[in-house]
């Protein structure tokens, strides 16, 4: 293992793990962001097993705690959520580029984490790459003709009957939200999401059976951005037997084959 | 300060200094998820013992966190062996010989069982496993439970083998023969019990002679409410009693 534990940042407030390869040949650097308010290791130390194995693909990396979280103060300024999320994924390429010379990164963030990955591809010219996790997209007809498909399959008459009668009674009251983390609307996503491939941004998506509440079928990411989904810079995976957070060993070790293959695939090493 | 220490610098721990320390307190994390889980609790009380005088270091057993290795190589052994180097490196560190260990769960059984080999002066424990067969059983149910659970998975996971992991960490085979055979065993070292278990008896029970001081809490900690697996841990109180309790001068 070659880690290091670094405090770093403006405010010297940040900390992280990165890890560089035995022989650094990767011309990217990889930079995992906290999914949630889980600390930097991830849940069920996902993000400790992947950036070891890309490391030992090759690839740098840098696993650390945004202000505030884990074990990561904050700088004491009066900026915004996003502002303090920039400056600090700022501070983390500077880092990385310090301990390993790299200076394109590839930024890997799940759920909440996908989100900060998302607003740092729109601005950032350092970032050429992202993996999102279970990040954005948007329910379509076909989401909700396979959802009441599997509902109609799999529920009795009884049962769905129920559920019938209890969408309807809700149906005038406010809705519960789709996602912990808030979505933009979909327009504003695509044209990201455009402008990105344009800058010819690498963009992987893998969508967990855990998204089933807005995200159920392959093809669903064509539904929602059309022609961007045929764009060569995407690449789409539907993981459906994972859950939201890989509590599965497994499934981990899955995710990570699917990252790293990703990765050799767009940065080769 | 974030380090890596110990033999082949296999270790990951955060000391917190004080300029003239009071005393040296090591941080021992819980096993598995409970160690996630109770990451937030460990940092605020870092925080406040280092802001009342004490050097503290936290840190993580190799295999687990930040540290070194795969969970599946995880062994009590090597834990306590863990234990031993991080009470060197604080006494380093601090300039202080005397160490006391704080504990959580399997955290405190460590603890306990690592005072003559790290030489402790003291443990302050918090929810000790009290019989390690139960554990185990309780955490097969609960791994067993997650795996059919359909809010979690969209269809049950009968591909996995309930016994090889629990919630997200695989302990191995040796972790889990030696986890059977593991008791609550309170020694002279034990300065202060907190206990805030729900389903367990009360550990101040279990032994023969009470400890010296056990504080009950009686918001009960959700250790193994499968709803409230990826929850932090917020046991309110605890993080005061710790602290009172080094600041009255107790080992």
């Amino acid at each position: 293992m070659n880690e290091t534990a670094h405090r770093f940042g403006r405010a010297h407030h940040l900390v992280g793990i990165a890890g560089t390869p035995a022989t650094p040949a990767a011309p990217v650097g990889v930079i995992v962001l906290n999914a949630g308010l889980v600390q930097r290791v991830g849940p069920f130390r996902l993000h400790v097993g992947l950036t070891r194995h890309l490391n030992a693909c090759g690839y740098p990396t840098l696993r650390f705690d945004l202000s505030g979280l884990g074990d990561s103060g904050v700088d004491g300024s009066p900026r915004t959520r996003q502002e303090q999320v920039a400056a600090d994924v700022t501070d983390a390429m500077q880092l990385l580029t310090s301990q390993s010379r790299c200076t394109r990164f590839v930024l890997i963030g799940l759920c909440s984490g996908a989100a900060h990955a998302h607003a740092m591809a729109r601005t950032h010219p350092q970032v050429v790459g992202v993996v999102f996790l279970d990040g954005y997209a948007y329910r379509t007809p076909g989401f909700w003709m396979r959802h009441y498909l599997r509902k109609l399959v799999r529920t009795s008459p009884i049962r769905l009957l129920k559920a019938l009668f209890n969408r309807v009674r809700r149906a005038g009251q406010a809705h519960d939200p789709v996602f912990e983390v808030g979505f933009p609307p979909r327009a504003e996503v695509a044209a990201d999401l455009k402008d990105m491939l344009g800058r010819g941004l690498q963009l992987l998506f893998v969508f967990s059976g855990g998204a089933s509440g807005y995200f159920n079928h392959a093809r669903q990411f064509r539904e929602c951005f059309g022609a961007l989904a045929c764009d060569p810079g995407v690449a789409v995976h539907y993981f459906v037997a994972a859950d939201h957070t890989y509590v599965l060993g497994k499934d981990r070790a899955a995710l990570t084959g699917i990252v790293a293959a990703w990765l050799r695939g767009r940065f080769p090493a | 300060m974030p380090r890596y220490f110990g033999p082949r610098r296999a270790l990951f721990g955060l000391y917190q200094a004080a300029a003239a320390p009071r005393r040296a307190v090591l941080l021992c994390p819980p096993l598995g998820q409970e160690m996630i889980r109770s990451h937030r609790i460990y940092r605020l009380l870092a925080q406040a013992l280092a802001e009342r005088g004490h050097a503290v270091l936290r840190f993580d057993y190799r295999g687990t966190g930040d540290s070194a290795d795969a969970g599946e190589g995880l062994s009590w052994n090597a834990c306590l062996a863990d234990v031993r180097e991080a009470a060197a490196e604080l006494r380093s560190a601090s300039g202080l010989d005397a160490v006391t260990a704080f504990g959580t769960r399997l955290g405190a059984n460590i603890a306990m069982d690592a005072v003559d080999t790290a030489q402790l002066v003291g443990v302050v424990a918090w929810d000790p496993v009290l019989d390690g067969g139960q554990f185990l059983a309780t955490m097969d149910a609960l791994q067993a439970h997650l795996l059919v659970d359909t809010s979690r998975f969209l269809r049950p996971r009968r591909d996995v083998d309930p016994h090889a992991e629990w919630v997200g960490f695989a302990p191995g085979d040796r972790l889990r023969a030696q986890l059977g055979d593991v008791r609550w065993r309170p020694g002279s070292a034990l300065s202060l019990l907190i206990d805030s278990a729900p389903r367990e008896p009360r550990a101040g029970h279990a032994i023969q002679q009470p400890p010296p001081r056990t504080l009950r809490i009686e918001r009960p900690t959700s250790w193994h409410d499968l709803d409230a697996q990826e929850d932090v841990i917020l046991a309110h109180g605890v993080v005061e009693a710790v602290t009172a309790h080094f600041q009255e001068g107790r080992a």
